[in-house]
């Protein structure tokens, strides 16, 4: 069965279950609907095309498990932050493939509801959901990374359009995006974080190049965007014009704490994995038992025990109304660390597999190659652990800058 | 979060203890008992019948852990535990250990054999790891796997104290043939029940000294001055604080989750092993970031990597680490030849 031809059972999560019984129904909607070549642990898997990727999506989205927050007038189902939890930690538990519209659903969409016009919202909200419209993140530059303040890629406006001209890089996705998210500068570069603004640029629009740079893994998904005179406009300006920086940060903010929520319990579901090929194989079962690789994967559970521990108490005081500041960056910095290790884990465990390879460690090792080389980019985006760890210093423990 | 019918939070309670510990300062170890009494900290989670507050274990987490930071004496944890454990079958000891008229302390580790001789148990074996047991008159031992047994301290034969802890300094102890009545033998998992609650308290023992640490280390790198500037300016320290309070957040997120979310054997077990690894990292990086200073008698920060270390081993964190991974393990089953999980 592919995604194409999901029975998609609309409604299994229907607006009046809560708590248990919403996690009872997202749990058989997605054992019903998961498609057995979706499952990352299968003999069947094979990565998922893009519109096999988007029909999936939007079941998810129909079965009332994406969305979950946002109003139901912008296509959303106007649930809790902790019903959103219970969604993920069922999402997680399942080897289901990256979403190809995370930054639409995780970023642009919270940007637009925080900042966008009405117009925008209804514009662009339900199709972020339905799966019409993919977004990508245009931040990074060639010269503005971990210093974002020092972007240059310009918007100049002229009446009711805005003019833009520059590079943006490390695009992910951005070959297959409909819109990109756009911070660009309508000020001088010595400004910094003034006069930074958002714009949602289609990507088809006149004077727009994309390219893809391959990665380390050998995929080809994160790209350069070339924007030459590209005609913006002003009901695809986000905010205003001064608004950007601020907005993007606060967003981020929230963004780092809650985004990607599942990934404790999808962490935890690659460790099963990882001890169910094991014990297929004659070597690596005798090796589980020993204390060395028990205590490591012990080790492995702790971490990810805290990290669930961060995302749960997060939740908790977002839904207590407190806000949660810099929070998100100890969960960030935590969770890429620990992933990295595991990765590390996994990879030294099998590279042990008795010969010939059994069929189970065959896809185990499929499997953790790829996230052990993607791993490496963990400690990198959403800004890198060096990043994390100055943000942590100057914002939550306020070490003073020693004059 | 846990609210008591009275709109009391476990966060309450940190003020509290932090004043009550405060006022210890300078009294002997049975002084401290008494002035905690005070303010019914050692019955925080005793049951009224005994003169407890019958509060849950969560409200005895900012108590053990303010306890720790001011490098209290009294080993608090093991009363307040003790309290509560035998305010049933042995409901006139524990008032007298809530009432602060007899104080009691564990020997966290080995057991000792009991035999029944009528209505006595005579009871044979070497424990150790019971701090203050020389400053209070009673002691739990385990006896075999899983149960346990009260021994008066004068019966016993007391090694003088050892151990790296200087704040709450560790006895070993034999029992040559003590013979305590039948009802001070416990019954059958007692012990691991026990040693449940105090994965969670020994935690919040090590977030206060991680917390203490971190914030010495904060002062000193803000106020020592080196090339002309303080050493906060430092990219490597200032890197080097923001991992300990990524730790220590790891360390107090971790408790709460599992006493507010979770509450299995699992979610205790990470968060004891969580403080231990993050707790001996926070302290003996503190020592090293008061360069010399850190490797003196003075200053204090000694008195916590000591604390750190022995609940760690109290708490057995190797043992407790490796039970966990073969508990992870024993619950997967082998991956389908077809599908792998
Ligand atoms: C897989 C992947 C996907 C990405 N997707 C997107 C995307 O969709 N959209 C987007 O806009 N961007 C994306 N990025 C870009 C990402 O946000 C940047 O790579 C990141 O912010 C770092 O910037 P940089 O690559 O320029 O590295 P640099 O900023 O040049 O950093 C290089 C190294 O120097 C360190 N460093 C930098 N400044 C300091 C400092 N002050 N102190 C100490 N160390 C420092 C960094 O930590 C890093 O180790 C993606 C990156 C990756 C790897």
């Amino acid at each position: 069965m592919t995604a194409m031809n999901v029975p998609v059972q609309d409604g299994a999560a229907d607006a009046s279950l809560t708590g248990d019984s919403y996690r009872q129904a997202a749990r058989s909607w997605l054992r019903a609907n998961l498609p057995e070549d979706f499952r990352g642990d299968s003999a069947a898997f094979t990565p998922p095309k893009l519109d096999q990727s988007i029909a999936w999506e939007a079941a998810l989205h129909r079965a009332g498990l994406a969305g979950i927050t946002w109003p139901s007038i912008y296509g959303g189902h106007g649930r809790t932050l902790r019903e959103h939890l219970i969604a993920n930690q069922e999402i997680g538990a399942l080897p289901i493939p990256e979403s190809v519209n995370s930054i639409g659903k995780e970023l642009a969409g919270p940007i637009i509801l925080a900042i966008g016009t009405e117009a925008q919202k209804l514009r662009f909200l339900p199709r972020i959901l339905d799966m019409s419209n993919i977004w990508c993140q245009g931040f990074s530059e060639p010269e503005a990374g971990s210093d974002l303040a020092g972007l240059r890629t310009r918007a100049v406006r002229e009446g009711d359009v805005w003019r833009i001209n520059g590079q943006k890089i490390w695009t992910s996705g951005a070959y297959r995006a409909q819109r990109c998210l756009l911070l660009a500068r309508t000020g001088p570069v010595e400004d910094r974080h003034r006069g930074l603004a958002l714009f949602a640029v289609p990507l088809d629009a006149v004077g727009v190049r994309v390219r893809t740079i391959k990665s380390i893994d050998g995929r080809e998904s994160f790209c350069e965007v070339f924007f030459d005179n590209v005609e913006v406009s002003q009901d695809d300006a986000l905010g205003a014009p001064d608004e950007g920086w601020s907005a993007a940060i606060r967003v981020l903010a929230i963004e780092r704490a809650t985004n990607r929520m599942y990934r404790a319990w999808r962490f935890e579901n690659e460790v099963r994995h990882l001890i169910a090929a094991a014990k297929t194989d004659p070597v690596l079962s005798g090796l589980l038992q020993q204390q060395h690789h028990a205590a490591k994967l012990a080790e492995t559970i702790v971490d990810i025990d805290v990290l669930k521990a961060h995302v749960e108490t997060a939740v908790d005081a977002l839904v207590a109304g407190e806000t949660i500041g810099a929070r998100g960056s100890l969960a960030k910095l935590h969770w890429s660390e620990a992933h990295q290790r595991f990765a590390a884990l996994a990879m030294e465990l099998l590279s042990k597999a008795s010969l010939p390879l059994q069929p189970a460690v065959r896809i185990a090792l499929r499997r953790f190659e790829g996230i052990y080389l993607q791993s490496r980019a963990e400690t990198i985006y959403a800004g890198t652990t060096e990043i994390q760890l100055g943000i942590i210093a100057d914002r939550i423990l306020e070490l003073s800058r020693g004059k | 979060m846990t609210i008591t019918d009275d709109g009391l939070t476990p966060a309450d309670f940190a003020a509290t203890a932090s004043r009550a510990v405060a006022a210890c300062a300078g009294l002997s170890v049975s002084e401290q008992g008494a002035r905690l009494v005070g303010d019914g900290l050692l019955g925080v989670i005793a049951g009224d019948n005994v003169g407890g507050l019958d509060l849950p274990l969560s409200f005895a987490v900012p108590v053990v852990a303010a306890a720790s930071a001011g490098l209290l004496a009294f080993p608090l944890m093991e009363n307040i535990l003790l309290a509560r454990l035998l305010q049933q079958r042995q409901a006139r000891i524990a008032s007298a250990i809530v009432a602060g008229d007899n104080s009691a302390t564990i020997a966290w580790t080995g057991a000792v054999s009991a035999k029944k001789q009528g209505d006595r148990v005579i009871l044979d074996g070497w424990v150790a790891r019971a701090p203050r047991a020389s400053d209070v008159g009673l002691m739990l031992v385990r006896v075999g796997a899983t149960g346990a047994a009260l021994v008066p301290i004068s019966a016993v034969t007391l090694e003088d104290s050892h151990g790296i802890d200087l704040t709450q300094p560790e006895h070993t102890v034999q029992l040559n043939a003590v013979s305590v009545s039948a009802d001070h033998l416990l019954a059958d998992g007692t012990w691991p029940a026990l040693e449940s609650d105090a994965l969670v308290l020994r935690a919040a023992a090590i977030l206060g000294s991680a917390e203490a640490c971190l914030a010495l280390a904060q002062e000193h790198v803000s106020t020592r001055r080196q090339f002309g500037r303080a050493l906060s300016y430092n990219q490597a320290i200032r890197h080097t604080l923001a991992r300990h309070k990524l730790g220590l957040e790891g360390i107090r997120q971790s408790i709460a989750r599992a006493l507010f979310f979770s509450s299995g054997l699992r979610e205790r077990r990470a968060a004891f092993l969580a403080a231990s690894s993050y707790g001996v990292a926070i302290s003996e990086g503190a020592v090293q970031m008061h360069g010399g200073m850190g490797f003196t008698w003075d200053v204090p920060v000694h008195r916590h990597v000591r604390r750190i270390r022995a609940l760690q081993a109290q708490g057995d964190a190797s043992g407790v680490l490796a039970a966990l991974g073969h508990d992870t393990i024993a619950d997967v089953s082998p991956a389908h030849p077809q599908t792998a999980a």
